[in-house]
């Protein structure tokens, strides 16, 4: 018998952006995620209702995914920030934090959407294209004959996050760390086109965070690490197994298969092991891993004929090691083993760390394969150390994409907010005209897009204080809550980025407050200050361009039409 | 549908919560600790317990920084197996440090870089009060002028000393301070290799016997017994070992055997493992006891349906006869019957197992006078295989010769048959001493059993730690005490500092002085660290306790007048004037050292400031998934 369950009506929601509800949410993220920003943001412990891990970071590629919402303009925001994330790793925090001031600056300054969203994509072409200009004055050349700004820009990215709760010297460590490791992937030999290699991280919780180290070769985990030999070396014949090895048979999906109750299927497999064992012993093989299980009667035959036998390597280390041992994954044990698929590891070794027995593979030639193995006391710290390394280290490979880095600490943001400011008022008439509006409501637009930017540098300061841009060079400075007046003029010290220096004669003003439009110089090249703090160039710019399609395409949303059923 | 939620946590709820989660557990703190019942009121079970992290455990923390407290418990506890209550205790006493802090306005951020700064000058105090031994190393380890003076007396007496690190002098420069410390370390070194070179052998015997009763009644902690028992296992493990140099305690060899309804002065160290045998397994024992026997390892239990660790039972499998089937013997009891004939062609009389035997196979086994020990740890298999020369394995099938070892007895231990006829304890030991050790622990109340069980573990534990750190700290507050003064001091210089600067810059000022308050709150930290366990002692109040040890910190203040040769006499005072009136010290009885373990502490105290870093930063928290109970304080997503 079946029911005929009546259908309710889709609920279709009018302009979405103005419902009150729908702006609380959008406010309620932004504020969420810009007490994370930066390296004295906020943490936010997450968890599920129902109890388990309680995962504790302020990094958006960890929290992004565990705010779900039932608002669909919220998952929009959500996911295209998460996809720029999958694609860089950095700068998640910057671009839902921009998205989300753009959203709600125009709806403070009551623009009209479709007018914001021309204006919107007019600023953004203006800051693209004068963060491609040569003379572009937030961006820095990053130079690969000297490892500075490298180390630099891994060092900025590492110390964004606090939960990581590193020392000076620590984060000193691991930037190098860092650094090395990017620089180990890349391979110098290798004529025609170039791939770059493996960092696999290793993470080891109770040990110190200078007992961190990077390895050329690979490191494996041994679970079993008391019947193994100690150390082998001269080329070892590897073989690499991706399917299971435990003696089950294969998935069979959902069907069925009768089996009459003599006949031992367990026993079949096995067998069928043990003459894959038999071929192994005498194709040479000196090293046996699998990606899975493997059954411990085959695991005894391969050992007691010298065969160094690795269990449960897990998928994320297949890649990197059939590149470092040039083997094909075996996918099957119904076959012969074609010699290509044999690969060679130059030599094995046992290292200790804490209470992980590790084995070390070496590569043959030069297979730009490393292993950063990573320490800290805590594991809700070495979680985030973890996702902050890979994130460094992404950060640097992009460079090589495009050699450049963009000024830290908040100062890319005002110093392009004042360009686009300038630049705006300099060309008002003619954008306007453009655009199809009136030089004010053209202005009123690009006020909106300022503030957007100069809110996400305000979002750095979570202590209280206060931020100030200078007139000059449109550099960003934090003065601290209990500052005087007194301690402005003379004890500001360095702007965020690290490349300005106060002086008596820089004028001040408040980020939150109106300006006077003007022109951001550029620095003397003479200076020989270094910047301090850098951000990766393709995953902010990228970042710029995602923050505001993505407000682009939530202000162009005019009906949201939910199906409830 | 999944949704989000955060929790605002004004006012730093966090850290409120963890303070006053650290005063609930305050009973369980020091030596003298004061026993609860943890009573689940669904069940109507309950636990007796006086430990923290078990406490802990049994709490159950649905909340966010319940389970963070609860990880951070068992990562230390599953490494040191001692030290959770001091963790606890400092999180909760600096977690209230730093909520003073910000109540009077200082910044996140000051507070963690300041504190840091803090935590520094304690774990460095702690690495220069450590009392390093070392063996017949001893004189390696003396590195400071601090020792000289009661050398002979701390060599014959306790064969280890005070080492500091090089005296920090502002005055000298770097290289002098090196130079007078080699000039020393030469003068000390030829002494000592003359003393050396005169009775060496005595030397050893002593540090054997005398200094290691000594630490071992330091590092007791009040547990007396339990701790004689932890130094019996250790002789007897460590008889076997011939290399005196290097003493140390394998933990991992050591196993317990509790055995009910026996007074609990029978508690006792016996080499080999000790199991207790059920009625079956009896009459097969003494078909057995005199005969020297053939042992298999099995890695896993002993049964048809066991399978290892990533074996996946195809879900889709069906078994089809075309034909009745003529017996009616299940496929479970072939199996049985032909594990047992292989255990029978191999001449195996011993299966020792760190699973379970399921049900046919053990009665199968008992009448072929086979006998299955169950239930074992893997490192006592183990060691079994390294001396019996076999080999663990996961199925019987894999079982050939080389696999089987031999010379495997058993033996009663004692006939205890006038106490409880059920308990049958027998050791099962091979020819070649392997090191393991049996603690057997009496009791005759069965609820105390897992107490006197944690208690003996935490005892052998820190035993375990002394020598494998080779070193002690001055225990009874002392150290505490040596910490307190260091941070006092700091924050009078800072306050100094903020008075007494230049240019009066109102920034760095508000610097110095954030860093003095909150690093007297820290000590404050400490200071109420030790007042609780001399309060826990039950022999006196807060006010008395708070006024011996300040009493005993201004005397510091008085001996150390001349601040350039600084932490010598501090750490002379120590060892002289600080014994504890409040522990373990009877009113005739002279006094007792008390010690505590090197790196349980550093990392006790690293850990808990870590945890208070954490939750201080944290401001919100987010929680998936909710369902249609709403709590107060939540915005939706």
């Amino acid at each position: 018998m079946s029911r005929v369950v009546k259908k309710t009506p889709s609920v279709c929601t009018d302009m979405p952006l103005n419902n009150a509800e729908v702006c609380a949410k959008l406010h309620l993220m932004k504020e969420l995620l810009r007490s994370c920003y930066g390296p004295t943001g906020r943490l936010k412990h997450i968890r599920n209702n129902i109890g388990g891990r309680v995962t504790t970071s302020s990094s958006s590629s960890v929290l992004l995914p565990a705010l779900s919402s039932s608002q669909p303009l919220l998952n929009l925001i959500k996911s295209s920030i998460l996809n720029h994330i999958s694609r860089f790793s950095d700068c998640g925090l910057f671009a839902a934090i921009f998205c989300l001031s753009l959203l709600e600056h125009v709806r403070q300054h009551e623009l009209r959407e479709n007018l914001a969203i021309k204006v919107n994509k007019h600023c953004l072409s203006l800051c693209t294209s004068y963060l491609q200009r040569e003379d572009c004055a937030c961006r820095v050349k990053v130079n690969f004959c000297s490892s500075q700004n490298l180390m630099t820009l891994a060092g900025s990215i590492i110390s964004s996050k606090p939960a990581c709760l590193l020392t000076e010297a620590e984060k000193h460590h691991i930037s190098t760390m860092v650094v090395r490791a990017f620089l180990q992937t890349i391979p110098c030999s290798t004529p025609g086109p170039v791939t770059l290699g493996h960092t696999v991280t290793v993470t080891i919780v109770g040990l110190r965070v200078l007992d961190s180290a990077v390895f050329p070769g690979l490191l494996v985990e041994m679970y079993d690490p008391f019947d193994q030999t100690d150390s082998s070396s001269g080329p070892l014949r590897t073989v690499l197994f991706s399917t299971s090895l435990a003696g089950d048979l294969a998935e069979l999906g959902d069907g069925t298969i009768e089996v009459d109750p003599d006949v031992d299927t367990d026993l079949q497999v096995l067998n069928q092991l043990l003459e894959l064992g038999k071929q192994l012993v005498e194709d040479e093989v000196r090293l046996c891993v699998c990606q899975k299980v493997i059954h411990p009667v085959l695991q005894q035959y391969l050992r007691s004929h010298g065969v160094v036998v690795l269990e449960r390597l897990g998928m994320a280390l297949m890649e990197p090691l059939s590149m470092l041992a040039g083997t094909q994954p075996v996918a099957t044990l119904h076959a012969r083993i074609l010699s290509t698929a044999y690969g060679r590891v130059k030599n094995l070794s046992t290292k200790q760390f804490g209470f992980k027995t590790m084995l070390h593979l070496q590569p043959e030639g030069e297979a730009a394969v490393c292993t950063m193995v990573l320490c800290h006391r805590n594991e809700t710290m070495l979680d985030e150390l973890k996702v902050v390394c890979q994130k460094a280290e992404h950060g640097l490979r992009l460079t090589l994409k495009e050699p450049s880095a963009l000024l830290g600490g908040g100062c890319t943001e005002t110093h392009l907010s004042a360009y686009v400011k300038h630049k705006g008022q300099q060309e008002a008439s003619e954008s306007a005209a453009g655009l199809g509006c009136s030089p004010a409501e053209f202005l009123l637009g690009v006020k909106v897009f300022c503030r957007s930017l100069d809110m996400v540098a305000r979002s750095l300061e979570h202590d209280g204080g206060t931020s100030v841009i200078d007139l000059n060079h449109a550099h960003h400075w934090t003065v601290s809550a209990g500052a005087t007046k007194e301690d402005m003029v003379g004890g500001l010290g360095l702007c965020g980025c690290g490349l300005v220096e106060n002086s008596p004669s820089t004028k001040w003003t408040f980020l939150n407050t109106e300006y006077a439009e003007f022109c951001p110089a550029p620095l003397l090249g003479d200076s020989c200050r270094k910047p301090t703090v850098l951000d990766s160039f393709t995953a902010k710019v990228n970042a710029l361009q995602v923050a505001v399609e993505t407000a682009n395409l939530v202000l162009d949303v005019r009906y949201i039409i939910e199906d409830v059923n | 549908m999944l949704k989000s939620v955060t929790a605002n946590q004004q006012q730093y709820v966090g850290l409120q919560e963890l303070s006053a989660l650290a005063r609930t557990l305050q009973p369980f703190i020091g030596p003298q600790k004061k026993y609860r019942f943890i009573q689940n009121v669904r069940s109507g079970e309950s636990a007796l317990t006086c430990s923290c992290f078990c406490a802990i455990q049994n709490l159950e923390p649905t909340c966010a920084l319940g389970q963070l407290v609860c990880e951070t418990l068992q990562e230390h506890e599953k490494i040191y197996h001692t030290g959770s209550g001091c963790l606890m205790f400092l999180a909760g006493a600096w977690s209230s440090a730093a909520l003073l802090g910000l109540c009077q306005g200082i910044s996140v951020t000051q507070i963690i870089s300041i504190m840091n700064e803090g935590i520094e000058i304690c774990l460095d105090a702690v690495r220069k009060s450590a009392l390093l031994f070392n063996g017949l190393d001893v004189r390696l380890s003396r590195r400071s002028t601090a020792a000289v003076h009661g050398l002979e007396l701390s060599l014959s007496e306790e064969a280890f000393c005070v080492a500091s690190n090089l005296p920090f002098n502002f005055q000298a420069p770097p290289a002098k301070v090196y130079q007078q410390a080699q000039n020393i370390r030469g003068q000390r070194q030829i002494k000592l290799s003359r003393y050396f070179c005169e009775n060496k052998s005595e030397m050893v015997s002593e540090f054997e016997t005398c200094s290691f009763a000594h630490i071992a009644e330091g590092l007791s902690h009040s547990c007396d017994n339990l701790m004689k028992l932890a130094v019996e296992v250790m002789q007897v493990q460590s008889r076997s070992n011939q290399d005196i140099t290097t003493v140390t305690f394998d933990i991992s060899k050591v196993t317990t055997c509790v055995l009910f309804g026996l007074p609990e002065d029978c508690s006792c160290a016996v080499p080999g493992c000790i199991v207790l045998l059920s009625d079956e397994q009896v009459s097969v024992f003494h078909h057995l006891k005199t005969k020297r026997l053939k042992v298999a390892l099995i890695d896993g239990d002993l049964s048809h349906s066991y399978h290892h660790m990533g074996f996946k039972r195809p879900a889709g499998m069906q078994h089809v006869r075309d034909q009745p089937s003529v017996s009616e013997s299940s496929t479970e009891d072939k199996w049985v019957k032909k594990v047992v004939k292989l255990f029978l062609d191999l001449g195996v009389n011993l299966i020792l197992l760190t699973g379970v035997a399921c049900k046919p196979m053990d009665q199968n086994c008992c009448r072929n006078q086979i006998l299955v020990v169950e239930k074992l740890n893997s490192s006592v298999l183990r060691t079994f295989a390294q001396s019996t020369g076999s080999a663990l394995v996961t199925y019987p099938s894999q079982l050939r010769d080389h696999c089987v070892g031999t010379g495997v007895q058993l033996a009663l231990w004692r006939d205890l048959s006038c106490y409880d006829r059920k308990l049958v304890p027998v050791n099962i030991s091979t020819e070649e001493n392997t090191g393991l050790v049996t603690a057997i622990l009496t009791s005759s109340v069965q609820c105390k059993s897992q107490l006197q069980q944690d208690r003996f573990w935490a005892c052998a534990y820190r035993l375990h730690h002394a020598l494998k750190d080779r070193a002690l700290l001055p225990g009874a507050g002392r150290t505490e005490m040596f910490c307190i003064h260091l941070l006092q001091k700091q924050a009078q210089n800072c306050r100094e500092k903020s008075t007494n600067s230049v240019p009066p810059s109102a920034a760095g000022t508000a610097v110095a002085l954030h860093t003095s308050v909150m690093l007297e709150l820290m000590a404050d930290g400490l200071m109420d660290y030790i007042t609780t366990v001399m309060i826990n002692s039950g022999k006196m109040s807060k006010v008395e306790a708070r006024t011996i040890v300040t009493r005993q910190l201004q005397t510091f203040d008085v001996h150390q007048g001349n601040a350039t040769k600084f932490p010598q006499l501090v750490l002379g005072n120590e060892n002289e004037a600080f014994v504890f009136p409040s522990r373990k010290q009877t009113e005739c009885a002279p006094a007792v050292e008390v010690y505590d373990n090197l790196c349980v502490k550093q990392e006790a105290w690293r850990r808990a400031l870590d945890l208070v870093f954490l939750v201080l930063q944290t401001d919100e928290e987010v929680v998936s998934g909710l369902d249609q109970k709403m709590e107060k304080d939540t915005m939706m997503l």
